[in-house]
């Protein structure tokens, strides 16, 4: 039964496994826990783009399913991942050395949370998804202990998630109260053709608060830039990518198509998710403008991706989730080699300020350029991979003939091109480094850097890939297989 | 092989040598082999072009409907053609121009071909997807460009220069999507030759056409430093290096003119007569507004931003004459003023980096002391002018033909545009060529352009610009048909 070798228990078991090596091994294997964490992250990567993976054990068909969505993106957690493992078995942990094998072996857990997360079909395995998430992200981010932003930063996640999951509950206690149910096809059979229930609004504006924490939407967006500054950089990449994606798959699967996204509920929730976007994107780029450290500037710079993401769930249809699947990716693909690259200028200089940067271009040719590409692509230019979504969020806007959220997202995503040259400016034409130790990156960077560069703009000349992919998430549509049983 | 690969080649081979200027040949060498050798599929692709009338490159359009709809896929007309040497011919001399000695060479030249790669894609791109990707992959150049090897307040130019191309992208693209998504679902292309059949058989509603057109003419227009969206262009032009100011003023900044004459114009008709008044505003405040901002300038390098700004306002005139002679005067006039501004930007850089200086009343009497430039000086000067002979007389002479029927008016402000312009040009002339020497060119190692070396560039753009004054036949001759079936309902 090859159910009993899904992702989400592959990866608890090796998350138990390290700390058990860590724990009780010999000390030349302890020594290996970095290279074990990597291939086993690695592994079931692979493992995650076979097919056979799919199937989940026939006892959780209750709460768990598995379809297009979650064929997408459990390869996507499993690549942050790796990406995370490989930052964090370089990131320097100073007195905390000690304690590396938890730090490489923590973030199996909260991803075995994210696969459970987008494959759950009921609130309540939604509910113990995001909790098993969460907790490990608390002690992520408080991992550094002789960094006190770093023990902030946990005190903040930790209140704010707690908030957020009592957010949540309360929703889902009005839901089952309003409709009788928790369960997603249940509520959509439930809901469909019926007139709006007000217990059912009021639980849906509870949950949309509680998920709009988890993707850092205005206005419950204050924690993330502090969160993401105070974390270890590993884990901000985690917050930053993986975490505000699975939050953007919980939108897409109740506000985009499933229950949430009929009439009834929908034409009252999308002026509201389009307000939420504008005032996400808006405040997102304007507050990442004048910012100087780069960890920060990514906070903010996420907000407002978030909001291009929120603008597009806000339309009308189809269009708009398919939007969110490829902008979802896109944005992986151009945020991990930026946060990696950043990592890598913490272990040389301390922090992230951006002064660090400076001479960067004439220095570290390779790796600059391909972080220029990176954040090029972030800024939404051609000919790189954050274009052709920035496009399809503007052409579904247009075609839902949102005119002000049209025009506040074509303001923003012109005044975000100042959030992502700055640091290019600050790497190519600021003062020539001669004060500057002369640290050198490894040379790996250089080739991942560029590789990652290429990769962007290879998708953004041929974006079909992308196209694909998000066609292959909405297959089979759970609204439509609902409908049809 | 196939003569339709010539058009892959007239990109793959710069970006050719941008790999190889970053993987550490000699910048300036390697930039200009690769500039003189993407002449050879130039040559190629136009003789095609001029037997058959269109050369192609890329998968024919597929009738299946597909969620993402565009496709690769180049091609070359007549009207293309002459848009592809202009930006063959500048990209050369701008390569020419650029100095040895200059800090941090490999990025500059990587910037500069990287120019030239994407004003080439951009004008032979069928696809709309890529003709705004291609002309998109300039901009961070342009802005690292001005930022980096600028004078003056470099910094503040390169990011006013920046952000106002990327509004008028962001807002260009708003419109070419609206143009997209108002056609039928079953008739959606993004490949302007069916967008153009489709729009044909399915004309959009006038409600809308003047939104689109307004859309449209606002993108291009900030593209193109129309009034008034022109407040980037003559900072930005007088603050960047020599040879980014000729790329940009002298191609790139055709690609919202040939915009507006390959798409906009032929695919809102109803909308642009709607909102001709307000063309016809804007581009008066083009000649008049900027015209009397060029005659104030002191600083050779802001005069010639102004007066490239200010002769976009007499193509736009002929854009929307309506006339194949307007369009085609257009076209001679977009390729002499391509020509001109890039010579005019290069005797400018040359002066202040021979004298150290680009304000006029410091350039007394340089006509002494360097014969060579200030004949060079000359010819741009009297080329922008509209000196019969020169190019720039060609296309305007025509303009003002094919859009007297139309807009008399306009023809009238466009003949005082003119009168400013010599006027302007003139007084730059006088003081950089008569009165007393002064100190900054007496001083000791102002020199001449020597030798075929430092002379070629300047040559090439004059010569360019005696052929099209003197046979203008051969920019607008191919582009007739093209012309003609742009304006046919």
């Amino acid at each position: 039964m090859s159910g009993w070798f899904a992702p989400e228990i592959l990866l608890t078991l090796a998350g138990v496994g390290l700390i058990l090596v860590d724990a009780v091994a010999p000390e030349s294997l302890r020594r290996r826990i970095p290279l074990l964490a990597m291939l086993g992250a690695l592994g079931i990567l692979g493992w995650s783009l076979c097919p056979e993976s799919r199937g989940l054990p026939t006892g959780w068909a209750n709460l768990f399913l598995s379809d297009g969505l979650t064929a997408i993106f459990k390869p996507f957690f499993l690549l942050c991942l790796v990406v995370v493992i490989g930052m964090a078995s370089r990131y320097r942990l100073q007195a905390d050395e000690t304690v590396r094998g938890e730090f490489l072996a923590l973030p199996f857990f909260p991803t075995a949370g994210l696969c459970l997360l987008v494959s759950a079909r009921d609130f309540l395995a939604v509910f113990v998804a995001l909790e098993l998430v969460s907790i490990s992200l608390y002690l992520l981010a408080a991992f550094h202990r002789a960094r006190p932003a770093s023990l902030e930063a946990g005190i903040k996640l930790l209140v704010m998630g707690g908030l957020s999951t009592g957010f949540l509950v309360m929703g889902i206690a009005w839901l089952y109260a309003g409709a009788g149910t928790t369960e997603f096809s249940k509520l959509l059979l439930s809901q469909a053709g019926q007139a709006a229930n007000p217990a059912v609004l009021v639980a849906a504006g509870l949950i949309l608060a509680g998920i709009g924490f988890k993707v850092a939407a205005v206005p419950f967006h204050a924690w993330a830039p502090d969160v993401y500054e105070g974390a270890p950089t590993p884990v901000t990449a985690y917050l930053a990518v993986a975490s505000k994606a699975a939050g953007f798959i919980l939108l897409l699967r109740i506000f985009g198509i499933g229950a949430f996204a009929l009439d009834s509920v929908g034409s009252f929730f999308r002026p509201i998710l389009l307000t939420l976007g504008i005032a996400t994107v808006t405040l997102g780029t304007l507050a990442a403008l004048p910012q100087r450290d780069l960890k920060r500037l990514l906070a903010y710079s996420g907000i407002a991706h978030a909001g291009f993401m929120i603008l597009a769930l806000g339309t009308r249809g189809e269009g708009g989730v398919g939007t969110v699947v490829a902008y979802l990716w896109a944005y992986l693909l151009a945020s991990l080699p930026v946060l990696l690259f950043i990592n890598e200028v913490e272990r040389l200089h301390g922090n992230t300020d951006m002064r660090h940067l400076d001479g960067m271009g004439r220095r570290e040719p390779g790796p600059s350029l391909g972080f220029t590409l990176c954040l090029i692509s972030m800024a939404g230019l051609p000919p790189l991979v954050g274009f052709p979504v920035k496009l399809a969020v503007l052409a579904n806007l247009w075609s839902a003939g949102e005119t002000p959220a049209l025009v506040v997202a074509v303001i923003m995503a012109v005044a975000g091109l100042g959030i992502y040259l700055t640091p290019i400016r600050v790497m190519y034409w600021e003062r020539e480094a001669d004060a500057i130790p002369s640290r050198r990156f490894p040379p790996f960077l250089i080739w991942v850097m560029l590789a990652a560069g290429l990769l962007n703009i290879w998708l953004g000349l041929q974006p079909r890939a992308l196209v694909r992919l998000a066609e292959k998430a909405m297959n089979p549509l759970p609204i439509e297989e609902a409908i049809r049983r | 092989m196939s003569l339709s690969l010539t058009l892959p080649a007239l990109l793959v081979i710069p970006l050719v040598g941008v790999l190889l200027i970053a993987l550490g040949a000699r910048p300036k060498a390697t930039a200009l082999w690769t500039s003189i050798l993407n002449l050879i599929p130039g040559f190629l692709a136009s003789g095609v072009v001029l037997r058959s009338g269109e050369l192609l490159f890329g998968p024919e359009p597929i009738p299946a409907r597909e969620v993402f709809p565009a496709k690769f896929i180049l091609g070359m007309d007549g009207l293309s053609l002459s848009m592809v040497w202009l930006t063959l011919v500048v990209t050369l001399a701008a390569i020419g121009s650029a100095r040895e000695g200059i800090k941090r060479e490999k990025e500059y030249y990587i910037c500069l071909l990287l120019i030239g790669l994407g004003a080439l894609g951009a004008f032979i791109s069928v696809d709309l997807f890529y003709f705004f990707s291609f002309h998109e992959v300039a901009l961070i150049p342009t802005f690292l460009l001005v930022g980096m090897w600028g004078h003056g307040d470099r910094s503040g130019a390169a990011w006013r220069m920046t952000v106002y191309l990327m509004l008028g992208s962001m807002i260009l693209l708003v419109g070419l999507i609206g143009l997209y998504l108002a056609l039928p679902e079953t008739a959606r292309s993004l490949d302007w030759r069916v967008l153009a059949e489709s729009l044909r058989a399915n004309p959009i509603a006038p409600g809308i056409q003047p939104i689109l057109a307004a859309l449209l003419l606002v993108g291009f227009g900030t593209l193109v430093s129309l009034v008034p969206f022109h407040s980037w262009a003559p900072g930005g032009y007088a603050s960047a290096p020599a040879p980014a100011a000729m790329l940009h003023a002298g191609v790139l900044k055709k690609f919202g003119l040939y915009g507006l004459m390959r798409v906009a114009l032929p695919m809102t008709p109803e909308g642009w007569k709607e909102i001709s008044w307000i063309v016809g505003l804007l581009l008066a405040g083009n000649i008049l507004y900027l015209g009397l901002a060029a005659l104030q300038q002191r600083d050779f390098r802001w005069l010639l931003g102004f007066s490239s700004a200010m002769h976009m306002g007499t193509v736009f005139l002929g854009l929307i004459s309506g006339t194949v002679l307007g369009l085609a005067g257009a076209l001679t006039l977009m390729v002499g003023h391509g020509l001109s501004a890039a010579l005019g930007f290069a005797v400018a850089g040359e002066m202040s980096r021979r004298t150290g200086t680009s304000w006029m009343r410091d350039l007394g009497g340089l006509a002494r002391r360097t014969p060579q430039l200030w004949f060079y000086l000359m010819i741009a000067a009297m080329a922008s002018i509209g000196l019969p002979g020169l190019a720039n007389f060609a296309g305007e002479i025509m303009i003002f033909f094919g859009a007297w029927s139309a807009h008399p008016i306009l023809v009238g402000v466009a003949a005082w545009g003119v009168v400013l312009s010599a006027v302007a040009m003139l007084r730059a002339v006088r003081a950089v060529a008569f009165g007393p020497m002064s100190p900054a060119v007496e001083a000791e190692g102002v020199l001449d352009l020597r030798g075929i070396r430092e002379t070629w560039p300047f040559a090439l753009l004059t010569l360019a610009l005696l052929v099209v004054g003197l046979l203008p036949v051969v920019v607008y001759g191919p582009a007739r048909p093209v012309l003609e079936r742009l304006l046919s309902p």
